[in-house]
Formats: structure tokens, sequence, C-alpha cells
């Protein structure tokens, strides 16, 4: 059948869109071997891999990476062990306000993240806390958790009660069946959601610069080094490796979910 | 004869005083240790959440369950030795079929060989042997329904509750299971409780049959007390579809001016001259093994069903009836 075919017009079209999108993102990889170290010009003067080994030896690199994945590890952590029980609560159980709460719960996705970063820094001062790990951690939670949260209540919400019903008849307590049943079956949606807030929290930009401080996060890093045209093409390997950090959970997190159908929030 | 599952007056009651749902109302149970005992009634009449107060899924607002002489209005599901096949059968998806049917006993504590053991003795009651290592998506729903039945039994409930077990099976295989069921029953002689909207699933499996209409019990009896000689007009009506008679037609059918019933069946259509009643055919149904033939007499929609074979009216006819006088049943509680 004819009709079956898109117009050449539109093929043509999806495919140009699609490289608008995404060539750009082949180009930083091209200009981490460029020879070139001051500004990026194409096509590439000639090609090199000696800004890999630059990178590895250049000692102001590695503490904002660890910064990062530090961050990034103790929100998804946190994330996951809130996210779920509020998931489990708004699922579960029917109370007055059940519906403003969900909204509260998911606000700080929507809301932008200067806003955020904004109110979290005026509240530190106002509280007189210091800048530290710990208040990134508290500024990247607020996304991170509503991330698990999202995936959770979908599963939830597929799994259904008749599932506990049947582990409760059959005579288990309400954590052997939170621990048989409920929590394998989650299981692959809360590892899903903790992939997804892990590569967020790892390229934050925005809610960082309010809450760091002096502290300097992988992806503030390399915005400073961006203003500075010294050994350029560093930059570039650093964008691979966060490129590396925050795409490869997002991928495993679709397969994980089956398709991606779940991976609620992905977005921010 | 020891009384498995007693309800005092019992009330569920769902949402806000100003709309109260009477889900379940002052409803009296006895069901005794031993039987089939079906629940009966249409969608929405209280039966599921009957089962529900038993398992204890759902607490009475008043009244009190006595499941075996305990007064059991405040024991969670998990306490209760009582155990359900689910309408869905709720079998859990991650694990394998002898997994699933070992998991009362896994929470229990029994220990892997012996769970092991009773499990696949279980499987093989139900007819499964060999199916122990498959995933339930792996199986047809037939298959899957048996293994909700073996998980269920294999904890040995006193009572076994059975929410619409053959609702999602095709019409062959639930014919079959019903047999099995019954036989099931008979051989572990455990106390079944079943709910269920069919009313031929319902007359031909139990001994006793509760029917419900709008949260109350219309009646409680054997399948042929309720058959034969139904309560209610409602009982009358859904139980078999009878020709519900008002009382001023009671009294043409040569009855006292009640309400009545007469059975399809207890029907015979003859030649209108000389006949005690006469009607006009308005349509006729063909069902196999016999015509439903539908008339009006006397202003009223009356139902006869004539066995195959029997000469039949053209529509528009002038029919008499005839009947035997015990058919026609007074229903007290009209």
């Amino acid at each position: 059948m004819r009709s079956d075919r898109p117009p050449l017009l539109l093929t043509f079209g999806a495919i140009g869109g699609l490289l608008f999108l995404h060539l750009p993102i082949l180009l930083i990889f091209l200009y981490a071997f460029t020879t070139e170290e001051k500004s990026f010009a194409f096509p590439p003067p000639g090609l090199t891999t000696e800004w890999f080994g630059v990178a590895w030896n250049r000692a102001d690199i590695w503490p904002p990476l660890w910064l990062s994945l530090k961050v990034a590890a103790i929100s998804s952590g946190l994330a996951i062990i809130l996210g779920t029980l509020c998931a489990a609560a708004m699922s579960r159980a029917r109370f007055f306000g059940r519906d403003t709460i969900s909204l509260l719960v998911i606000l700080p996705i929507a809301l932008p993240g200067i806003i955020t970063g904004m109110s979290l820094r005026s509240a530190f001062a106002m509280a007189d806390i210091p800048f530290s790990t710990l208040t990134i951690v508290l500024g990247h939670a607020t996304f991170c958790i509503v991330i698990v949260y999202n995936n959770a209540v979908a599963r939830f919400r597929r799994l259904g009660t008749s599932l506990s019903e049947a582990s409760a008849d059959l005579g288990a307590t309400t954590f052997q069946t939170f621990r048989h049943v409920i929590l394998p079956n989650l299981g692959t949606a809360l590892l899903a959601g903790a992939m997804l807030a892990f590569a967020l929290s790892f390229d934050e930009v925005i809610v960082t610069t309010f809450t760091a401080g002096q502290q300097k996060t992988m992806p503030i890093w390399m915005l400073d080094e961006l203003v500075r045209p010294r050994q350029r093409p560093v930059t570039n390997v650093v964008a691979i490796v966060v490129f590396a950090a925050t795409f490869l959970p997002i991928l495993a997190a679709y397969y994980l979910t089956g398709g991606g159908e779940e991976t609620a929030g992905g977005g921010k | 004869m020891t009384t498995a599952v007693e309800f005092s007056s019992v009330s569920r009651h769902f949402g806000a005083p100003d709309r109260l749902v009477k889900a379940v109302d002052q409803v009296d149970l006895v069901i005794e240790e031993g039987s089939f005992f079906a629940m009966l009634g249409p969608s929405g009449s209280g039966k599921t959440t009957c089962l529900r107060l038993i398992s204890g899924f759902e607490l009475p607002s008043a009244g009190e369950i006595r499941i075996f002489g305990e007064n059991c209005s405040d024991v969670p599901p998990n306490r209760r030795n009582v155990n359900t096949v689910f309408q869905d059968y709720a079998l859990f998806p991650h694990m394998t079929v002898r997994d699933n049917v070992a998991y009362g006993l896994m929470v229990k504590g029994i220990d892997r060989r012996t769970r092991r053991s009773r499990a696949d003795d279980m499987l093989a009651l139900v007819k499964l042997e060999g199916f122990g290592d498959r995933k339930p998506a792996q199986l047809s729903g037939g298959q899957r329904q048996r293994v909700a039945l073996a998980r269920a039994l294999v904890n040995e409930p006193r009572v076994l509750l059975l929410d619409e077990p053959l609702g999602a099976l095709d019409l062959k295989l639930r014919e079959a299971m019903q047999d099995e069921l019954k036989s099931l029953q008979k051989r572990l002689g455990i106390t079944f409780v079943f709910v269920t909207h069919d009313q031929g699933e319902a007359l031909s499996m139990a001994d006793r049959v509760a029917v419900f209409n709008q949260g109350k019990v219309a009646q409680v009896g054997s399948p042929s007390d309720i058959y034969e000689r139904p309560a209610t007009r409602f009982v009358a009506d859904f139980v078999g579809s009878s020709n519900v008679l008002p009382p001023d037609l009671t009294r043409a059918f040569g009855g006292p001016a009640e309400w009545a019933s007469l059975r399809p069946e207890a029907l015979r259509l003859v030649a209108s001259a000389g006949a005690r009643v006469t009607g006009r055919v308005t349509a006729l149904r063909y069902l196999g093994a016999g015509t439903r033939v539908a008339l009006e007499s006397y202003g009223q929609e009356l139902a006869v069903l004539a066995p195959a074979g029997s000469a039949l009216p053209e529509t528009g006819a002038e029919v008499g009836l005839d009947w035997d006088a015990k058919s026609l049943h007074m229903m007290a509680g009209a």
C-alpha cells in the first residue's frame, strides 16, 4: 500500500532533525582528539590521543570527579529510600490531602532549577548551614526523590493489591510480603529510578551552583574550563567521561523497565 | 455438625455517613463444616464482600463473625486458618509454580525439602505434575487456576474461599473444573465457600446456596429449595428466570391471592379451547434442548419451556396452558 510509506520530504525532515540534535555531540567527541588546543577549528588540523594522558595527569580533575560521584551516589541512595516509602504510601493509602501531597512531591522537578537553587540557598543561609557536600546532596535529593518516586508509583500501580492480599492470605506478615513479593517486583523499577537519579545528579549545574559554595563538581569544573582557553581538548575528554557516566545508566534504566514505558521524569 | 463460619447480624458499610453504601447489611449466615457453600447473587449484591469478611480483608462495621466458634473480627488475614483462591488467581509472577505453591509453607518457616515435597504432592493432586519449574506466565488459564488451588490447599485450611473461581475459564473447561472441584471437596472434606453470579454453577456444585440481593441474604437453602421453592420474587427471577405471578394472576392460575412462582418447564402448551388459562405467543427463542416460548396472558409476560421435539405454536397464535397444581409455589417473603 502506498499510504504505508511516509512522503520523502517527511523522511528527510526527520533525518535532518535527528542529525541536528545529535551531530553536535559527535563534535564534542571529535574535538577530544584534535591537535589544536586553543580553539575548536573544523576540520581539526590533526588527530591525537595525547589529551587522554594529559587529562589523567591533571590533578585538578580528580577532586571534582570524586565529589560528583559521591554526591550522585548519596543523593540517589537517599532517593531510593525516601522515594519508595513515599510511593508506597501514596499508592496504597487513601487519606485527606493525598492529591495535594502528591503534587508537592512532584513539584521540585517541575520547578525551574534556578528557583530550587535560590530557595535552598536562602534557606541554608537562614539556618546558618555552611556549604558542604551535604548541602549539594540536599539540593540534588529534591529532584532525585521525584525520579524514584515516579518510577516506583507506576510499578506499584501495575502491581495492584491482589498479590499483597494473596501473600497475606497465605499467612505472610507485612514484612514477609514486602520482602518476598513487593520488593522482587519493584526491584527493576527502583534500580532504574536510582540510575536515572544518579545520571541527573552527576551532570546537574544550576541547583549545584547555588548550593556548592566554593566546591566544584564535575560539570561546574567543565563550565569554568570552557572560559579559560588552556588545554581545551581536556575538557572534551572529561565531557566523554561525563557522557558515559550519565548515558549508560539511563540506557540501562531504559532496558530494565522494558522499553522505558515507566522511566518517567528523564527530562530534567 | 460443627459450624465452620457464622455471621451474626454482620454489616459492612462504606463511605461517609451521609452517603452510606451498605455493601453487606445485617447478614446472618451459618456455614456447616464440610459443606460446599455457594454465595450467589448479581454483581454488587454483597457476596464478594462477605467472602472478604471471612478472609479478613474487610472488617465488619457491625456484628460478629465466628470461624469455628472463635470471634475473629480483629484477627488479621495472615492469622486466619482460611485460604482464598482469588478471581484473578494472583499468582506471584516472579516465582516458579512450585515456589508459588510452597509460599504459605515458606512464610511459616518450614524447611526447604519438606515444602518442596508437599508442594509437589499438591501439584499432583491438581494434576499438574512436572509443572513445578515453570513460571505462571507459561501456563494456560485453567492451569493457573489449578496452581492457585494447590497454593491455597497446601496450607490445609479448614475453610477454602473461592472468589468466582471459574469465571475466567471457557465453557468446556468450566464444566470440567466444576466436577473436579466438587470431587476434590468431597475427598478433602474441607469446607468450601464460593462466590458466583452463575446460578447454574451454584445449583450444580453447592450443598447449600445463599442468594444475595442488595447486601442482604434473600434466601438460604439447598439448591432444590432455592430453585423449587424461592422465598422471594427476586430469588424466583434470578435463579432460573421463573415466572413471577402477581396475586391476581395467581388467582387465575387457581391459587390464593398471593405472589407465586411458576417454572417455565412446569408449564405445558395445550390447545386453547377448554384450557384453564390462555395466552398469545409473542416470541420464540430456540435453546437447543428446548424452545422458550414467550406469551402474554392477563397483560402479564409468561415464559414456557417447550421440550425439544414438541409442536411449536406460531408467533401471535392463541395457546392454552396446563400445569400441575403442586408446581405453583407461593412466595411468603415476596
